[in-house]
């Protein structure tokens, strides 16, 4: 197989990326680290989420629902697709299949994923079931993306 | 004003929420493989009703294709069924002619045990077995060239002459039940003009399709899409189900059914139409002065009949009048706020409570799950600036790549 060697895509042309397509959106980059919030409603009928992605060049950007405590549908004890149900920090992809690397625009990737997760988080609240797919397990708790 | 995108979206919601009300093909199929075997026995060589070419027929939601599944699974479905005779003996009243379809059931051992006490217009049959139906039989009389009349009348686009396909039917409360033999003289009623009527209300601009023509051939088709205004008389009929369950003095079908088609407007997305029709229904109820109360009262007139008023009980029994507003209150208020809700969890409550939890758990499982199907076939986008995901809209939408959500169920 060949390796991905598409450039690492730096901090600032990743801010820029996002900023171009969400132009609310507040992307700061402090020492080697950015912060992107910004809003997603999922869909037309959907509520609005404040989402935070934290992202370092060496790691994998992490996803969180800040402002608003998710709700459980009733009976569970978490949410789907988590790394942590109280810190609210979503799994959108699978980290051990590389489906993202630093190659990709946030903007094309984690923010479709993350609007999506949040689409099947809305029909899991409304269903008692996920049925957005996916990879079932523990996620892993690592972070490197070499 | 309603916008684009939330009017699609609800749309999609009211579509998948219908194709669980409608009853199944299967249903379907036993219901017509059940009457037509009861047509077969009435009209086999040996049935003294031989020479009348008896035929049974579908009449009422059946035929209209408004029909919906029953609330309980172990709740009967009710299939309205006509059964012509083309003319009689000339001795024959209404006793003889009802009771000629009567003795020729009895005669078959299983028909016999199925049979219900006899009613005023009709013979029932109660289907037990795991097909659940009440089947109300009703003998009717119609003229030697009746199904040419009726073939036009169900393929001409502005057919009028609704009075031509009226039948001829006996009713036990009539006094001239024992005596008359001239059916001139006998009852009236217009279950295919009314079929024909409907069908014209439901042909929106660009579709031509018709379902009626498919419901005279011996083996029709389950109608797998059904126009707009079918569906909206479905969802109308299954809150009204849901808010009065069994209640005696619930609006009837017949009343829904007729101001829903008076007030739809070819609206080709059914929640516009369900929009338009909520809102606008009650425009059509009219009202006249009655002189046998009285008093003014309110008129829903058969479109095919107009000396007949489906609101006739409303009169001597308030309680049904009342009821009646009071549901179009309600589905007013279902179908308005659907549009101002957000969160679908929180649209999702509504209309569980509206239109019932299996049906709409369904519908919201069918759309979540074509969410997904629409990006493994990589067709689903995401909108910039507001993060919405769907199907491609404009050229600047961003593709949803692969990928798997990963972590505990």
């Amino acid at each position: 197989m060949v390796k991905n060697k598409r450039k690492c895509l730096n901090l600032s042309v990743q801010a820029s990326l996002i900023r171009r397509v969400f132009p609310t959106a507040g992307v700061t980059i402090n020492r080697g680290k950015m912060v992107c919030k910004l809003l997603l409603q999922p869909s037309p009928l959907s509520d609005s989420y404040n989402i935070k992605i934290v992202y370092d060049i060496d790691n994998h950007p992490d996803i969180y629902v800040i402002k608003r405590k998710l709700k459980l549908f009733s009976g569970a004890t978490s949410l789907p697709h988590v790394y942590d149900t109280a810190k609210q920090h979503l799994c959108v992809y699978y980290r051990t299949a590389k489906e993202w690397n630093k190659s990709m625009p946030i903007v094309d990737s984690i923010v479709p994923w993350t609007s999506e997760w949040l689409y099947h988080y809305e029909f899991w609240l409304a269903t008692g079931t996920w049925h957005g797919k996916g990879i079932h397990g523990k996620p892993k708790p690592f972070r490197k993306t070499k | 004003m309603l916008n684009e995108e939330i009017k699609i979206q609800l749309n999609e919601i009211f579509e998948e929420i219908s194709n669980n009300l409608d009853i199944t093909e299967s249903q379907f199929k036993k219901a017509v493989e059940s009457y037509t075997a009861v047509g077969n026995w009435l009209s086999d060589d040996e049935s003294s009703l031989s020479p009348y070419k008896p035929m049974i027929k579908p009449q009422g939601s059946f035929l209209l294709g408004t029909m919906i599944r029953p609330l309980l699974e172990t709740d009967e479905l009710d299939v309205d069924l006509v059964c012509q005779l083309v003319g009689k003996n000339p001795t024959w009243t209404q006793f003889d002619l009802k009771n000629a379809v009567g003795r020729r059931l009895k005669a078959n051992q299983t028909y016999n045990q199925m049979l219900d006490k006899e009613g005023r217009r009709c013979w029932t049959l109660n289907y037990a077995d795991s097909s659940k139906f009440h089947m109300d039989i009703l003998p009717s009389l119609i003229s030697n060239d009746y199904q040419i009349i009726l073939e036009k009348a169900y393929s001409v686009r502005d057919y009028k002459d609704y009075d031509k396909i009226a039948i001829r039917i006996t009713d036990k409360l009539e006094e001239n039940y024992y005596s008359e033999t001239n059916p001139d003289f006998w009852n009236k009623s217009n279950p295919f003009g009314y079929a024909a009527w409907f069908q014209q209300k439901c042909l929106t601009n660009i579709e031509e399709a018709r379902f009626l023509s498919d419901s005279m051939s011996p083996m029709p088709n389950y109608q797998k899409r059904k126009y707009p205004l079918q569906q909206v008389v479905q969802i109308l009929k299954r809150h009204r189900d849901i808010m009065f369950k069994g209640d005696e003095d619930k609006p009837i079908s017949i009343i829904i059914t007729t101001l829903a088609a008076k007030a739809y407007r070819q609206e080709q997305d059914l929640y516009v139409a369900l929009f338009n029709v909520v809102n606008s229904m009650e425009k059509y109820i009219e009202v006249k002065y009655s002189h046998e109360h009285n008093k003014w009262i309110k008129w829903i007139g058969n479109p095919v009949n107009e000396e007949e008023n489906f609101a006739d009980k409303w009169p001597d029994n308030p309680d049904k009048e009342r009821n009646f507003f009071k549901w179009l209150q309600q589905i007013k208020m279902v179908i308005n706020n659907s549009s101002e809700i957000r969160g679908i969890p929180n649209i999702q409550l509504a209309l569980k409570e509206a239109l019932g939890q299996e049906a709409v758990n369904k519908a919201f499982t069918s759309i979540a799950e074509n969410a997904i199907k629409t990006r493994e076939s990589g067709e689903l986008f995401m909108k910039g600036g507001t993060g919405y995901i769907g199907l491609k809209d404009a050229d600047n939408d961003i593709k949803v790549k692969q990928h798997n959500f990963h972590g505990e169920k």
